[in-house]
This record gives C-alpha cells, sequence and structure tokens, in this order.
C-alpha cells in the first residue's frame, strides 16, 4: 500500500523521503540535459552547428546541473533554490520559444511562405518547429513543480517570500495538461518525421494510435474536476503504453543504425532514425504517471 | 459511465482519428506513375516533382538573374540548396579584397564559386576531397607543381598519390600538344583539381553540376562518365558491360536515387553505382568524398603499388561488397584480383626493362615521344595495362581481355621485336 505524507511516499511500511513534486524537478533536470544532447545530434545531422545553435546544446546540461544544485541549496534556503529553479526554466522557456523561432524562420524559402506546394513540405521537412517547444514545457512543468499550492486542490500557487498566482486548475490538473500537450506535441513531431518516409513502416502507427488516446486521455483528465478511479485507471494504463512505445521505438531505431545485427554505423544514428527521439514517449509517460501519484494534499485527490 | 468518461473520450478521438486517417487514405489515393504515387511507394521526389521556391522570390539575384540567365535560376529553384534557404549571396558575393573578386551590380561576386564557399557547409566533405584523387593531385598530373603557390604545393603532397607519383613536372603529352589543345583536353578533366587563388584547390561542381546540385545527378555513373572513359581508364565502359552496370540499366529507374546521405542501403540501392562503392555511406562503410578511400592498388601507375594503409581501405570497400556478397565470395575475388594486378605489373615491367635497355644502348633518345615506338610504349602501360586491371576490379571481361590484356601483349610483342631488331643492329653499330 502506498500512503503519502508532506514529507514522502511511505510504500510497504517504508518511508521513502522524497515528495511527488521533488520527482518532477529530478525528472525536470534529466530531461534539461538530455535535451541538449539531444540536440546537439539533431543540429550535427547538418555537419555544421552554427555559433547560435550551440545555446540550447550549452543550456540544456547547465541547467540540469543547476536544477540538481537548487536541490540541494534548497534543503537550507528553499527561497533561494526557488529564485535559481525559476531563473533556470525562466531561460528554459525562452529558449524553447526562440528555437521554434528559428525553426520557423527555416522553414520559410526564399520565395517566402506562399510559396505554392511548400506547405507540407515545410512542416514535414523543415527544421522540427515543435521540437525546441519542450524546453518551454520542461520550463512550465518545473514551475509548477517548484511552487506550493495554498490551500492544496486550489490552484493557487505560492512561491515562498516572492510571488502567488491562481490558476482556475489544482496542481494535479495543471501537471495533466500540460503533460497532454506535451504528449500531443510528442505526438506530432512523430507524425512529420514518419512522414517523410510516407508511413511505409507500418509499425510507425503504434505510436501514432497510442499517442492520439494518450494524449486525449490525459487532456481529459486534467479538464474533469472529479475524476472516477476508472478514469484515473485509463490515464495509468495509456502512460504505461506511452513507456512501452518509447522502449519499442527505442529499439527499432537502434535496429535501423545496425547493420546484420552487430556493427554499429555512427552515421546511420546521426542521419537515421533518430536514437533518442521515441523515448520521449516513454518521458512523456513517465511525467504522467507522476502527475498522477498522490500529492499528499487530501483536499485535491 | 460516467466513471469512464476519459477511456470514452480518448477512445472516441482515437476512433475519430483512425477513421479520418482512412478516409483521407481513400480520398487522396494516389494513381500509379503519379508523382504521388512515387511518394506512396517511399521514394523521395525527384527534381522534376518538386516544387519551384524561388517563384515568387524578391531576392535582388534571382529577380534579374530570372531574365537575364533564367535557365540557372530554375535550376536553383529546385534545388534543395535553395528549399533550404541558400541564397546566391551565400555562394558568390564576396569582400571587395577576396582573391578574385569582380565588381557586379554594386557588389563584389565570383563567378565560379570556390571549395572555400562550399566548405563554409560541407567541411567533412572539402576535407576529404582535398585528401583525394580528385583534388590537386588530379591538377599537378597535367601541369606540374613547378607553379604551385606554396599552400597549394602543401595540399597535394599530403595526397596519397603524391607519394606514388612523385615526378611533379608538366605532362609531356600536355606540352607536346600546347596550351591552345589542352584547355579542352587534358584539362577539361583535370581541372576538377585546379588551384584557385583563394588558397583553395577543386572544382565541386564538376560533380554536382550547377545549379540543381541534385544528389540523383551526382550519384548517377553517367556523372562520372564525364572523364571515366576512353582508352586510358574506361571505367564507365566496364562498370556498363559489369553485373553491377547491367542491374543499373536495367532496374536502375527503381532506385532510390535522392535517399538521405549516410543513410543507404541494398533497399535504396540493389546494385552499386560508381558513387556507392567509392564513396557513399553503404553497410558498415561511412560516406567520403576520398575516391581512394577504399581502394587497395594505386592502379594508374605503370607498376602498380599497394596504396598506403590499404588494408584500412579495403575493410571500407569489402564493407560496401559484404551487404550483397559472402565473405568467401569477397575474399577469392580479392585475392584472384590481386594475382591479376601482379600479373599485369610482370608484363608491364618487362615492357619497362626493355625500354631502359633501348635508352641505355642510346636506340632510344633521353627526351620521350620523339620517336613513335615511344607512342607504342606509352599505350602497353597507360592504356592497355590500366585498362586491364581496372577491368579486372570492375569486373568487364571484354576490357580486361580484349581492351586490356590481348592489347598489352600485341605492344609488347611489337616492343619485343623492335628491341630484338634495333639492339642487334645497335650492337653491330658499336662492334663494326
Amino acid at each position: 500500500m502506498i500512503a503519502v505524507t508532506p514529507q514522502g511516499f511511505v510504500i510497504a511500511g517504508r518511508r521513502i523521503p522524497i515528495t511527488r513534486d521533488q520527482i518532477m524537478l529530478l525528472m525536470v533536470a534529466v530531461n534539461e540535459a538530455f535535451l541538449g544532447l539531444d540536440i546537439y545530434l539533431a543540429h550535427g545531422m547538418n555537419g555544421t552547428i552554427r555559433p547560435y545553435e550551440w545555446i540550447p546544446i550549452i543550456f540544456g546540461p547547465v541547467a540540469g546541473l543547476l536544477l540538481l544544485i537548487a536541490g540541494v541549496i534548497a534543503l537550507r534556503r528553499r527561497r533561494e533554490a526557488v529564485l535559481l529553479a525559476f531563473a533556470v526554466f525562466a531561460v528554459s522557456i525562452v529558449v524553447g520559444l526562440l528555437g521554434a523561432y528559428f525553426h520557423v524562420q527555416r522553414a520559410i524559402p526564399p520565395s517566402g511562405p506562399g510559396a505554392p506546394g511548400r506547405a507540407l513540405d515545410l512542416a514535414v521537412f523543415a527544421p522540427p518547429i515543435i521540437g525546441p517547444l519542450t524546453f518551454s514545457l520542461i520550463g512550465v512543468l518545473g514551475v509548477i513543480a517548484a511552487v506550493y499550492e495554498d490551500p492544496p486542490g486550489s490552484g493557487r500557487m505560492v512561491a515562498p517570500g516572492l510571488f502567488t498566482w491562481r490558476v482556475p486548475f489544482s496542481k494535479t490538473r495543471q501537471y495533466l495538461i500540460w503533460v497532454g500537450l506535451g504528449i500531443l506535441a510528442t505526438l506530432l513531431s512523430s507524425v512529420l518525421d514518419h512522414g517523410r518516409f510516407n508511413f511505409a513502416n507500418a509499425l510507425v502507427w503504434i505510436p501514432t494510435v497510442v499517442g492520439v488516446f494518450a494524449t486525449a486521455a490525459t487532456i481529459m483528465l486534467g479538464l474533469i474536476a472529479k475524476p472516477s478511479r476508472g478514469d484515473r485507471i485509463t490515464v495509468l494504463v495509456s502512460m504505461v503504453a506511452l513507456i512501452v512505445v518509447g522502449l519499442i521505438g527505442l529499439y527499432l531505431h537502434t535496429q535501423s543504425g545496425l547493420v546484420r545485427g552487430t556493427n554499429i554505423v555512427p552515421e546511420r544514428f546521426l542521419r537515421g532514425a533518430p536514437l533518442l527521439a521515441p523515448m520521449l514517449f516513454a518521458d512523456m509517460g513517465a511525467l504522467g504517471l507522476i502527475a498522477l501519484l498522490p500529492s499528499g494534499a487530501a483536499a485535491e485527490d | 459511465m460516467q466513471s469512464q468518461r476519459v477511456l470514452i473520450v480518448a477512445a472516441v478521438v482515437t476512433i475519430v482519428f483512425i477513421g479520418l486517417v482512412l478516409v483521407i487514405a481513400v480520398v487522396f489515393r494516389p494513381t500509379a506513375g503519379t508523382a504521388g504515387g512515387a511518394a506512396e511507394s517511399g521514394e523521395v521526389r525527384t527534381v522534376a516533382q518538386r516544387a519551384n521556391v524561388l517563384v515568387n522570390s524578391t531576392n535582388a539575384c534571382v529577380a534579374c538573374h530570372r531574365t537575364a540567365t533564367p535557365g540557372i535560376v530554375q535550376q536553383y529553384g529546385v534545388s534543395t540548396m535553395a528549399a533550404a534557404d541558400v541564397s546566391c549571396e551565400a555562394c558568390h558575393v564576396v569582400a571587395q579584397d577576396y582573391p578574385g573578386a569582380i565588381a557586379h551590380e554594386g557588389t563584389w561576386v565570383v563567378n565560379s564559386p570556390t571549395p572555400a564557399m562550399c566548405d563554409d557547409c560541407h567541411a567533412a566533405e572539402v576535407a576529404q576531397y582535398n585528401q583525394s584523387r580528385h583534388g590537386i593531385a588530379a591538377y599537378v598530373a597535367v601541369a606540374g607543381a613547378q607553379d604551385l603557390a606554396p599552400e597549394h604545393l602543401t595540399l597535394y603532397t599530403n595526397v596519397p598519390e603524391a607519394q606514388a607519383n612523385p615526378d611533379l613536372s608538366r605532362n609531356i603529352i600536355a606540352a607536346l600538344e600546347g596550351e591552345d589543345l589542352t584547355r579542352f583536353t587534358c584539362y577539361g578533366c583535370h581541372n576538377i583539381g585546379r588551384p584557385h587563388e583563394d588558397g583553395t584547390a577543386g572544382e565541386c561542381q564538376m560533380c554536382h553540376l550547377r545549379h540543381e546540385f541534385s544528389l540523383e545527378q551526382a550519384r548517377k555513373p553517367e556523372t562520372c562518365n564525364f572523364c571515366h572513359i576512353g582508352p586510358d581508364h574506361p571505367q564507365y565502359e566496364i562498370y556498363e558491360e559489369s553485373p553491377h552496370g547491367i542491374a543499373y540499366h536495367t532496374g536502375g529507374e527503381r532506385w532510390n536515387w535522392e535517399a538521405e546521405p549516410g543513410t543507404l542501403t541494398v533497399e535504396d540501392f540493389p546494385a552499386p553505382t560508381c558513387a556507392i562503392c567509392h564513396m557513399s555511406g553503404f553497410g558498415t562503410t561511412g560516406t567520403t568524398h576520398d575516391v581512394g578511400d577504399r581502394l587497395s592498388w594505386f592502379l594508374f601507375p605503370a607498376v602498380s603499388q599497394r596504396r598506403p594503409g590499404y588494408q584500412d581501405n579495403l575493410v571500407r570497400m569489402q564493407g560496401v561488397c559484404l551487404e550483397c556478397h559472402n565473405p568467401n565470395f569477397v575474399n577469392d575475388f580479392y585475392t584472384a584480383a590481386d594475382a591479376a594486378v601482379e600479373r599485369t605489373n610482370e608484363l608491364v615491367q618487362e615492357g619497362q626493362d626493355i625500354v631502359a635497355q633501348l635508352r641505355e644502348a642510346g636506340v632510344l633518345t633521353p627526351e620521350q615521344f620523339d620517336e613513335p615506338i615511344e607512342y607504342t610504349i606509352f599505350e602497353l602501360w597507360h592504356h592497355w595495362g590500366r585498362t586491364a586491371k581496372f577491368g579486372v576490379w570492375m569486373q568487364g571481361p571484354d576490357y580486361s581481355q580484349w581492351h586490356g590484356a590481348y592489347e598489352l601483349l600485341s605492344d609488347l610483342a611489337e616492343l619485343r621485336a623492335y628491341a630484338a631488331e634495333h639492339l642487334e643492329a645497335a650492337a653491330s653499330d658499336s662492334g663494326g
């Protein structure tokens, strides 16, 4: 049995001294670091990484490290830790928006955005416009995780000693809605990437269908004020399905980079099926599972 | 029902999505023979099927050249470079003090961009190219190295071919022809490695034709045919008669010519072209623009030698072969082809030894090509010896036999008879 206290979980009588928000913050830090690596691989595909493209590559791991430092500082100086974390999240949101802007700019041909017959090509073959927004999503989830909700379930978010704001959804529902949007972004990226070869491989329909179901389920759960146990189980199952899809995708993408099952060809990893991309499904599944964890706030759950 | 709201909504959304996909798939099902038909089969669209992204361009270069040189604008408009937002200015506009810059419409440009411009985005490809026989070594083979700037000489001495052919003097045949001819003869091909005032060397656009820069064009054997044809190195003809060439000519129209570089498999190319064996990322072998990177021998000199580090080159080439052939086949073929090269070397070396005797006896002057027999001596290795070796490695039996080994034997017989006659006469003269 799982019990929840303000200081953490109690599982089968053993106290796990970490809260849902702390797990979420840890995932955010890991995500920041991995995004840097993922962007390095994606931009490296062009052969040349332009100077401003190093911004997210360097920012990712630095942000992850700063968030871990903030976590340590929070043990004694919570206000300073929240300030540091907020700064990282703010930059993360800005980096994501800037990246999306740059990708849109790169997608516009010399003839202008209205060139005939180009719209779909640009969406499919241009730099992924949605991709950089993952930084923004992670930043938003970090902001939600770094603050208190007072009273629990009220949507009143409090950064101690800094500021307070009100959201029409509880913290859990905010998590779910943002994770749902993250799944939607992952789904769209997957559809556009797989669209490059016209869904020639039937297996790529698996992440598409599971992604649609998980998006709808997660956002729906976030929009419902009083979800039933069945509703939660539906989302729980869809999150597990996302993780399975991510792992299967990782295996299949790895296979496409191998020759005769044993020899690894780095060039194929660079230019072929992106190795880390399927793990974004697993990542979203994990974030969704964290959002489903009891918050320790009785009024909300 | 209320307890399963999320499940119901998510299921409905998913079913509606699948339904929409099915409707779209049925309504927009492409018919055979159309561009959509190609897309459905997983093919990337060819140049002819791409939209011209410069149609509405207001770029100053495009606006003017649309009238002045519309062909260039049309070609570039459907290129992947234009689609990637590479402007005309990116390759042509330079600073006023750039070597070779000319004033043009209020700016400074180079007519023909050098590898320095390609290097901005394709640094690895340019570096590999500089290491290859397609780089400055090709130019030095005709022009010699006496007029090279120091940076070009450095480029040359770093190429493996420079070690195998340390003679840096101007090619004698080119000197005999004179510049009025060599512009259209030797340099027509050997300019692929010509030096530029900006310190670079090479003509990327000899293989990547302006201004479409099409992957399909660069990958097709016809591109190599521009130079690799004729009696001295008939690789294109050999390829055409080889099993690989037959596969290309009978099924190449179905191959995936625009596949993403570095990801090519036998599904894209069921049989190899020149580019697949020598350059493309294929099997376990990575992409290279060094055309000698997978070769075991220097086949172009009279007597062939192993290339430095040929064992590594061999592994890279065999990485391509092994995508279709089993290791026993490949190893047996390499063993047999090595032996064929050694046998050709023996025959050519016999000719070289006879020539040395003729020069030592004073039958031949030290100058080359001042006696008719010297053309036979030259053709013996430059045409027939090479063709025999190329025919062996590229599996063109008619070229390894009738255009190669047979002609070599014929010239060798003529040379033996010439030597016997003239050496005997020379001995009589000196004896009398």
